[in-house]
Formats: structure tokens, sequence, C-alpha cells
């Protein structure tokens, strides 16, 4: 037996770490709680929007839309699914209510990723700006979409969502997504995600497949990015159209940036120094949002290259 | 004769009004060294865009060993066995010397992406090749000093070099120089010759040089043709070359009977 490949081992150990994370939850803050939580869904998107627009190259503003998609069509499993397929006298945390979780967390997935592929494809033809308003044009359309589509609640949204999300389901995927991730990009054939982004007419030269590896990256992006969707939908029990407006993109967005494109460590910080952040500002009440845009203006001024980027990778793509 | 390795048959580019490449007909046959010079402009730049599938011709057709190329995207000619450098070096900015070559080797790859994320033996075992092929490329180029360095912040010289080991690591039958003199000193240029004549030899490969070095040309091709707006205006050995009054025109006008080639 040779021995275990040190990124499989991580992953073990995040799950072992998820797990009693989970198994101490009643003794941990909820506050506390709540925020490990919306931490551990902030990496899942970073971290996968990190795929495509820091390894790739592929600037996108329509990850809020991904994420859309994975949480109502994860909350319309439960929901709709749920009571047939596990009854209403399923034990609160028992295997069944997990099982059915963990399949409709990837249906949601799943569905993100379909989504991704169409997406992917306008891709192939368009770059920089262009493709920037695309993913965006997308993500507004999804929005619409649903706050029109009464079977899903509408403006309204859907309400009543069982509150699956544990600590576990948010570390695994956390764990999940990086190690995806991780492991795509360190390969011989993940190099080819940043060769594209380095200059695709090269990577053509090199005998990659520049349009296979875009869509490669916005459908597995995307597919993590529909998990947070459901783990975000089944912790917050509510989920509206408007939540996942353009100004969540733009957040996922400015973790990516401000980690560093392409750094996935710098990502994961970056993450969580920006959902602690309005946290600690809390004490300063209504000027928390105009705090927060300073802050940032200002880390960007200081270190456009990403706050934790210390090689010296060049931060933006070449249009 | 045997099939030629590679056939351009009244090979048309046109850029709206503007004939790039005019009617080309050139045939090289396995292991040729051939040049093809002409001043600037005359479309040998658009010739091999054309080969390698950047642009796709108004008329006339390329062929590779027989087979058309018709519709073929690039990286899949890179694929068919057709590899190529550019005039301005296009590397990778962020990726390192090794990475380069590594990347260029997935075309060789026995492992599927997906193994990525399970890793088993064979896939630990088709990672551990292309890199082993990689870092042999590397010694052989004496790229080795480099290979964590980020293939910007090479000399000039080095990056030159390492474009023409990408090339390599996709295992072409063809390779296609696009100026690799351009911007090197003297001593430079001599490496280079010595660098194309041993990859002639020693990868058992058919090149194709655009070279506007004379020295570099004349040093290394066994056969030349030379273009001028778009058009075959010569073709033969070296020393026809040099003295064809064609040629010479091209490069200096009708009244310069001076011959160009001779320092």
């Amino acid at each position: 037996m040779p021995p275990m490949p040190k990124a499989h081992l991580g992953f073990l150990l995040a799950l072992v770490l998820g797990g009693v994370l989970s198994g101490l939850s009643d003794r941990i803050d909820p506050y506390h709680l709540d925020v490990l939580i919306g931490v551990g869904i902030n990496i899942v998107l970073a971290v996968s929007l990190n795929l495509i627009a820091g390894h790739t190259g592929q600037f996108s503003l329509g990850h809020a839309g991904f994420m859309a998609i994975g949480a109502y069509a994860t909350a319309a499993v439960t929901i709709f699914l749920g009571p047939h397929l596990i009854g209403d006298t399923a034990a609160p945390g028992g295997l069944a209510e997990n099982t059915l979780f963990g399949s409709a967390l990837l249906i949601g997935g799943l569905a993100a990723a379909l989504a991704g592929l169409l997406v992917g494809i306008p891709s192939l033809r368009l770059r920089g700006d262009y493709l920037a308003l695309v993913t965006l044009g997308f993500g507004e359309i999804i929005r619409v979409l649903l706050q029109n589509f009464e079977p899903l609640g509408g403006a309204l949204g859907l309400n009543g969502i069982p509150a699956y999300t544990t600590v576990f389901w948010v570390v695994a995927a956390g764990a999940a997504t990086v190690f995806t991730v991780g492991c795509l990009v360190r390969s011989n054939y993940g190099l080819g995600f940043l060769a594209v982004r380095d200059d695709e007419i090269a990577a053509s030269a090199a005998g990659l497949d520049p349009a296979r590896y875009k869509v490669v990256a916005f459908t597995v992006g995307a597919f993590f990015a529909g998990i947070a969707g459901g783990l975000f939908g089944h912790f917050k029990m509510t989920i509206t159209p408007s939540g996942f407006d353009f100004s969540r993109s733009i957040e996922i967005v400015v973790m990516v940036i401000l980690g560093g494109l392409g750094n996935t460590v710098g990502v994961i910080l970056a993450a969580v120094l920006l959902t602690l952040l309005p946290e600690f500002l809390r004490p300063v009440a209504e000027y928390r949002l105009v705090l927060y845009s300073l802050l940032l203006i200002g880390l960007m001024l200081a270190r456009p290259q990403g706050l934790f980027t210390f090689r010296t990778h060049r931060a933006v793509p070449r249009a | 004769m045997s099939t030629p390795l590679l056939q351009l048959s009244q090979a048309t580019v046109r850029f709206g009004g503007l004939t790039a490449v005019d009617a080309l007909d050139l045939t090289l046959g396995q292991r040729e060294l051939v040049g093809l010079i002409g001043p600037n402009g005359a479309g040998k730049t658009t010739a091999f865009n054309l080969i390698t599938g950047l642009y796709a011709p108004a008329s006339g057709s390329v062929a590779f060993a027989g087979r058309p190329l018709a519709g073929l995207s690039p990286h899949r000619i890179v694929a068919a066995g057709i590899a190529r450098t550019f005039q301005n070096i296009r590397l990778f900015g962020s990726l390192s010397v090794l990475d380069h070559v590594r990347v260029a080797g997935n075309l060789h790859r026995a492992a599927a992406p997906w193994q990525a994320l399970i890793r088993l033996r064979a896939f630990r075992e088709s990672e551990a090749a292309v890199t082993r092929r990689a870092e042999e490329l590397l010694a052989l180029f004496n790229l080795e000093r480099f290979r964590n360095t980020p293939a910007r912040s090479l000399p000039y010289g080095e990056q030159r070099r390492l474009e023409i080991v990408r090339a390599l690591a996709t295992r072409p039958r063809l390779l296609l120089l696009d100026e690799p003199a351009a911007g090197l000193n003297p001593q430079e240029k001599i490496e280079l010759v010595a660098l194309i004549q041993r990859v002639h030899r020693e990868f058992d490969l058919t090149i194709l040089l655009v070279e506007h070095s004379m020295k570099v040309v004349m040093g290394v091709c066994q056969r030349i043709a030379v273009l001028d707006h778009g058009k075959k205006i010569a073709e033969g050995p070296p020393d026809a070359i040099r003295r064809d009054p064609a040629v010479i025109e091209a490069y200096l006008g009708p009244d310069h009977a001076t011959a160009l080639f001779h320092h």
C-alpha cells in the first residue's frame, strides 16, 4: 500500500474536523456557529470562482446565478420531495435526513453545473469585459426568472426550508472544493487552465484545447457554487431571488481579487477576512458598509496583486 | 516517391482585398530542412498561421502526411504532428520553465483528467512520466538550471529556446520555426544554428524555418523558398537562391545588382 497522497490526507482530516465541530456544535455559541457557517459557504464560493476567474482567467460576474440555481434546486428537493422520501417522522439530524440533504446538494450542484456548461459556451468566443457582461446578464436573467416563477415562490422566495446545514456539511463542502480545485490545478492536465489564461494561442500551439478548458472550468466552478447555494438555503431557511443579485456576485469577485487571482490559499483567507469584517464592524452600525467599502478601496490600492499573493504572479490575465 | 509530409497546393489567404498568400505551392519531404524567406510583409508568417490552422485558406489546400488539414482547429493540428514557435515569443507568463514543457506533454498523457481526483497508481505514474520526459528535454537543452524560474524572467535567448523545447514536447513530426534568430546577438545566432541542426538530427524532424538572418538561413537550410507579395518567386538550394536575380530584386529593388547575400 503506497502512502496516502497529502491531498487526500488533508481532505480526510477536514472531514474529521467537521465531524468533531458538528458534535461540539451544541456547546459553541450560536452566533459563532452562524459566522463559521457563513465563512465556510463563502470559501466554497470564492475557491470555485477562483477556478474560473483566477486559474482560467475567465472573468465571471455570474457566480450568484449559479448559487441561486443550486439553492433553489436543493430546496425544491428537500421541501417537495423530502416528505415523500423520508416522511415527517425522520429523526432530526439522523441518517435519513442527512442522506436526503446530501443527495439534494448533489442535485443542486449538478443543476448549477449544467448552467455553467451553457454559460461556458459563449465564453469560447468572448473574453475580458465582454465575457463579464454576458455572465452579468446571465446572473440577472436567473434572478428575474426566479422572481416570476410562482411554483418556487416568485419574488417572495421559498420559505420553510429545513435547517439541514450543519458545520459538518459546510466543512465537507469547503474541503471538497479546495481538494478538487487543488488537485485539478496541480496536475499536468490542470496546468492547462493556467496556460489558457496566460495565452490562448500559445496554449493551442502546445496542443491544448482552450475551449475545453474554459467549459470545464465553468462547469466545475458552477457545480460548487450550486452546492454553496444549497448550503446557504438550508442555513438561512429562506431564500429570495434578490438574495442572489449582482451585488452577491461582486462580493465573491472581491474575495477572489483580494486573495489574489489563482492563489487558492489567498482566496480562502480573503473569504474568511471579508466574511468576518462586517461582523467586526457591527459596533459602528450604519457606517459599517461605508467603512467596509473604504477598507476595500484601501486594500486594493495597497496590494493590487492580491492581499495574500507574495510570489510574483501576474495578477491580471492578459486581455 | 513517398507521400510528402507537408503539401500546400495553390493555398491562398485573403484579408479583405489583400491577398497575403497567393496560390502558394510548397512541398516538404520527410526530414527536410527548408527555409522560407522574403521581405517584410511577404506572407511568411501568414503561411505559418495557415498551416497551423489559425487562418483558413480562401482557396487551395494544406495536407499533412497525405491528410487534408482543412477545418482542424489549431490544437488538433498540433496533435496531428505539427508544432510551431512564434515570431514574437509566446510563453505562459506565470508558468515555470518546467511547467511549460510539462503542459505541452499533455498530448501524450495516459491518465484522464478526472483521475486527478482519485490519484490511483496509474494516474501517478502517468504524471511522473510526463514530468520525467519534461525533465529530460530540459536537460537536453541545458535549461535545467532554470527549471523553477517563471518563463518571463528568463533571458531573451533562453525564452526563444524554451519555446522550441515546448514545441518539441508535443512530439511533432514537423516543426515550424518563425524567426527564431530575431533579437539574438551574433554569438547566440551561432548557437541557434547548432541547435536547429541538432534538433533536426536527433528528433527525426522535418523543419520549416522562416528567418530574416541570411547567415542562419544559408547556414542550415537544404532548400529555400522565397516569397514576395504572397507569391513564391524562387525555390532552390541556398547557392542558387543567393544568386537569383528575382530574389535580389525583391529584397533591394530593380536597380541593385549588388549581391545582397555576400556578407
